[in-house]
């Protein structure tokens, strides 16, 4: 027998078949906004907690995990080595809160600079949660959450192009942030 | 393309954006001892600069804004109506 809180808001209570879910449980975009914000401080928290304990070991754990992720996540896309279309295909992994485009300086001719067996091309991420997320929970830059997100891209990488792959932060800044990805063309 | 806008009038001219800076987008203007574009085209949009400028000197036009989402959109509008 449970003992019922009294709460402001509307719970929904009838029958429940796995077929038959009630349309209220979507909720609505006020629930979405509100469970965000609770997301974005528990991830946040863990985060710092997790430096804390771990110290720079954190990062190393949280890029694993993003790798993972990564190589998961690419094993859904077509294989190619074709650096534009590998692009491509990282930003339908990535998604929309994701968004990234390949940068250049002005007077650098390609956005691929080639040296020895790697070659070298820059990111810049517009849109990113774990920005958002560390903004949220007024975290700086550069710690573990964003090492997830290293990690997630380059193990989606070295999926999609069956090559080895490197993440190197440049910059990271309130509307967008630079990294250089290295692609190393002797594989794994 | 990115356009730059100073208001001369607010910068104080202690130079932390052209430090700050990681495309060297801005250079001292002595004489002035104001901040000046000198590379716009360099411009990634990562607005550093209008975090670090104490005067809120800068604005950048035809840029993409990210997306913030951890803005709380009730209490915005709650100060919108009271400031
Ligand atoms: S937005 Fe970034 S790249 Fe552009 S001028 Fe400011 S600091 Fe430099
Ligand atoms: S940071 Fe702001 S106040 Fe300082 S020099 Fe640059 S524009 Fe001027």
């Amino acid at each position: 027998m449970a003992y019922e809180i009294k709460r402001e808001g509307k719970e929904i209570f009838g029958d429940f078949k796995p077929e038959l879910i009630p349309n209220e449980c979507g909720g609505d975009i006020d629930d979405y906004e509100e469970a965000l914000h609770v997301l974005m401080k528990f991830v946040g928290s863990m985060s710092s907690a997790l430096e804390q304990v771990s110290g720079r070991g954190a990062n190393a754990i949280v890029y694993q995990a993003g790798k993972r992720m990564g190589h998961e996540a690419g094993k859904m896309v077509e294989k190619t080595d074709n650096l534009e279309k590998a692009m491509q295909e990282l930003s339908e992994i990535l998604g929309a809160e994701f968004y990234f485009d390949m940068w250049k300086p002005a007077g650098q001719e390609g956005y691929t600079i080639e040296k020895g067996d790697e070659t070298v091309v820059k990111l810049i991420f517009r849109d990113c949660v774990v920005r958002q997320t560390l903004r949220r929970t007024g975290l700086p830059q550069k710690g573990p959450l964003c090492y997830l997100l290293y990690g997630y891209t380059v193990g989606a990488v070295e999926e999609v192009m069956d090559i080895r792959g490197k993440l190197d932060i440049d910059h990271v800044g309130p509307n967008a942030c630079l990294k250089t990805l290295t692609i190393k063309w002797s594989g794994k | 393309m990115v356009e730059i806008e100073i208001d001369e009038n607010a910068c104080v001219g202690c130079g932390s954006c052209v430090d700050d800076c990681p495309n060297d987008v801005y250079e001292m203007d002595e004489a002035k001892n104001k901040t000046k574009v000198v590379n716009a085209d360099d411009c990634m949009a990562c607005l550093s600069c209008h975090e670090i400028c104490p005067a809120e000197a800068m604005e950048h036009k035809n840029i993409h804004v990210a997306k913030r989402l951890y803005i709380d959109r009730r209490v915005n509008d709650i100060l919108n109506k009271i400031i």
